[in-house]
């Protein structure tokens, strides 16, 4: 039997180190995010004799996770920067192209295992999809984090810019629980964005797990989206 | 009542002496939330301008407002009801009633078109006409917007009249709303709370009669100087927040040693009232300083936000979100492992089927 090793193959150079390292901040950050979110919804009980110096202080776990976020919100200037610099980082799926329908179709087919295989794709139409969701997930993060953080002054400037998300939802608590509600959807879409290229990794040799380190891909059949690196 | 009297000719009247005007004023100053460089601009206010005109509507409520109103410190408010406003119409407090009484708004509303202060305590009741809330024959709604059209200035006392209230909780039967859809596009001044805090009632009101202009208001038209702050960035138990010391239950150790009530599902941190600095009762105490979690009582759509126990709504035997996260994520996990079996018998059958074809 032939093994995905042993078949010959074409490399893409495809993502900016822009776009990786923006990557493994931004994977990195929502862990802490995460973690630090779930202590602050639900803090832990007071462990030591004299709470004041205990790690658990809710001071420090808000003060680690206010810095996960501004770090988090900075790195967007490099996806930014690598997106206007490098075709190979624009991940946008491509609704208005007639092709993106039925390759989708296409795609889906196969992950519910109904076609032995897809057409192969640097970026297949469907990861596409996943990806503009994850931005809209941070998004609704990033402005409903920033709605309550900056509340504490409502007409200062960032209350100001973030007051009217507030609004929108109703009240403030809303935003606390769609703030906690969408965290949880983040994790479940890194659940099944890990397993896809883990999958795709070993199943297919297609190197998605390392070109997020190596920027590169390598893989057997011209990729149908080949062109949009010219 | 002609020639309308300003507060020094109520207070000469009265035979008050200069001083207690004076310290009258000061009392006003701080309370309605100025710096005291304000005190001379108050006490000439209080000189010249007449006093204002003032009438009082209820709709759909408890009259709990009032109940909180007339706790008033300082200023007293029998000082406001009797010598520093001229309250024409009140539903609770005026000794008139009948057709009379409604005769009197008419022609209080005619012969101040323009220049009286309309105070709205309650909320609308929208559905079916509005027959749910009456008021002398008529519907609420329509009161409301008789009396809104000549106001200078108008005052939604409490979160009924500002958002709608307890009765607008789901699934809402008689469809109430706050005021501010009801007054023919006026800007309203809101002054939620459930009851607002007495201070700031009246804080408010001699507020727009001195000055004859509203206070500074946030986008939500909330007086900034009463509702500028969340309850949890002026509450006295934020260092043990901070710290990470949290009753957990309301008669454990924590609680008794007055350790701070979020995990009782206190609403201060999202909950913008007075109650943190000002607090009840000549600033005797507030909820929290009496060991009970704040509600949110000042919020919009406070009401629908259960439990008040708890920082997450639970969903039945389901649990919070955190119990269902947990639950989903386990099940994805598991979803995945299944595929991944799957994925890898269909690649396997396919790698067989494409060596068969070679060896054809
Ligand atoms: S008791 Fe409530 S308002 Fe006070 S610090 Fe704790 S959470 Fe904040
Ligand atoms: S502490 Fe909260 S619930 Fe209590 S009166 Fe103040 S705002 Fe309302």
């Amino acid at each position: 039997m032939k093994s995905v090793k042993d078949v010959e193959r074409k490399e893409y150079y495809l993502f900016s180190p822009f776009l990786r390292i923006f990557h493994w901040i931004m994977a990195s950050q929502i862990v802490i995010l995460f973690v630090t979110g779930l202590l602050i919804t639900k803090p832990m009980n007071v462990a030591t004799t004299e709470p004041t110096f205990s790690i658990t202080s809710m001071d420090l776990v808000r003060d680690i996770h206010f810095t996960a976020a501004f770090i988090f919100c900075v790195a967007f200037i490099l996806r930014i920067y690598g997106f206007i610099i490098n075709k190979g980082d624009r991940l946008f799926p491509r609704f208005w192209e007639g092709h993106f329908y039925s390759e989708t179709v296409d795609v889906a087919l196969h992950y519910m295992l109904l076609k032995p295989h897809h057409a192969p794709f640097l970026r297949n139409p469907l990861a596409r999809m996943s990806y503009a969701g994850l931005y809209v997930l941070v998004a609704i993060e990033i402005l409903t984090g920033f709605a309550m953080y900056f509340m504490t002054s409502p007409s200062t400037t960032g209350g100001i810019l973030f007051g009217w998300v507030n609004t929108i939802l109703g009240s403030e608590m809303m935003t606390h629980y769609v703030h906690h509600y969408v965290a949880w959807f983040i994790i479940l879409f890194a659940i099944g964005h890990l397993y896809m290229v883990i999958r795709a990794e070993f199943m297919e040799g297609e190197s998605e797990v390392s070109s997020m380190f190596s920027g590169k891909k390598v893989l057997a059949h011209t990729p149908k989206d080949a062109n949009e690196l010219e | 009542m002609d020639k309308r009297e300003s507060l020094w000719e109520a207070y000469l009247k009265r035979g008050f002496s200069r001083r207690s005007f004076l310290k009258g004023c000061v009392a006003l100053t701080s309370l309605m939330g100025l710096s005291t460089d304000m005190l001379s601009k108050v006490v000439e206010a209080a000189e010249t301008k007449p006093l204002p005109v003032v009438v009082w509507i209820h709709g759909h409520e408890c009259t709990g407002c009032d109940e909180s109103f007339i706790r008033s410190a300082s200023p007293l408010a029998s000082d406001i009801v009797l010598t520093n406003i001229a309250l024409e119409y009140d539903h609770l407090l005026s000794a008139a009633c009948g057709a009379p009484f409604e005769a009197h708004l008419d022609e209080v509303i005619n012969k101040h078109n323009g220049q009286y202060i309309l105070a709205v305590e309650g909320a609308v009741a929208t559905k079916d006409s509005g027959v749910y809330c009456m008021s002398g024959g008529h519907t609420f709604t329509h009161l409301l917007s008789k009396a809104a059209k000549g106001a200078a200035a108008i005052i939604a006392y409490g979160s009924c009249a500002a958002y709608g209230g307890i009765q607008a909780a789901s699934p809402n039967p008689t469809g109430s709303a706050g005021i501010s859809n009801f007054v023919g596009g006026k800007p309203v001044v809101n002054v939620p709370g459930c009851p607002p805090i007495p201070e700031v009632m009246t804080g408010v009101v001699m507020h727009v009669a001195l000055f004859g202009t509203v206070p500074p208001l946030d986008g939500d038209g909330r007086p900034k100087q009463f509702y500028g702050n969340r309850i949890h960035d002026t509450c006295y138990r934020r260092p043990f927040f901070d710290a990470g010391m949290f009753a957990e239950t309301y008669d454990d150790a924590g609680s008794k040693a007055g350790w701070c009530l979020y995990k009782l599902g206190c609403r201060g941190p999202e909950t913008y009232n007075s109650c943190g600095n000002l607090r009840w009762w000549q600033g005797m105490s507030y909820p929290i300083q009496s060991g009970a979690a704040c509600i949110g009582c000042s919020n919009k759509n406070f009401w629908d936000e259960a439990p008040f126990s708890d920082r997450l709504p639970k969903y039945g035997k389901l649990g919070d979100a955190d119990k269902i996260g947990v639950g989903l994520g386990v099940l994805t996990a598991a979803g995945v492992g299944a595929h991944a079996v799957a994925s890898i018998i269909q690649r396997n059958r396919r790698d067989n089927l494409m060596e068969e074809e070679h060896k054809d």
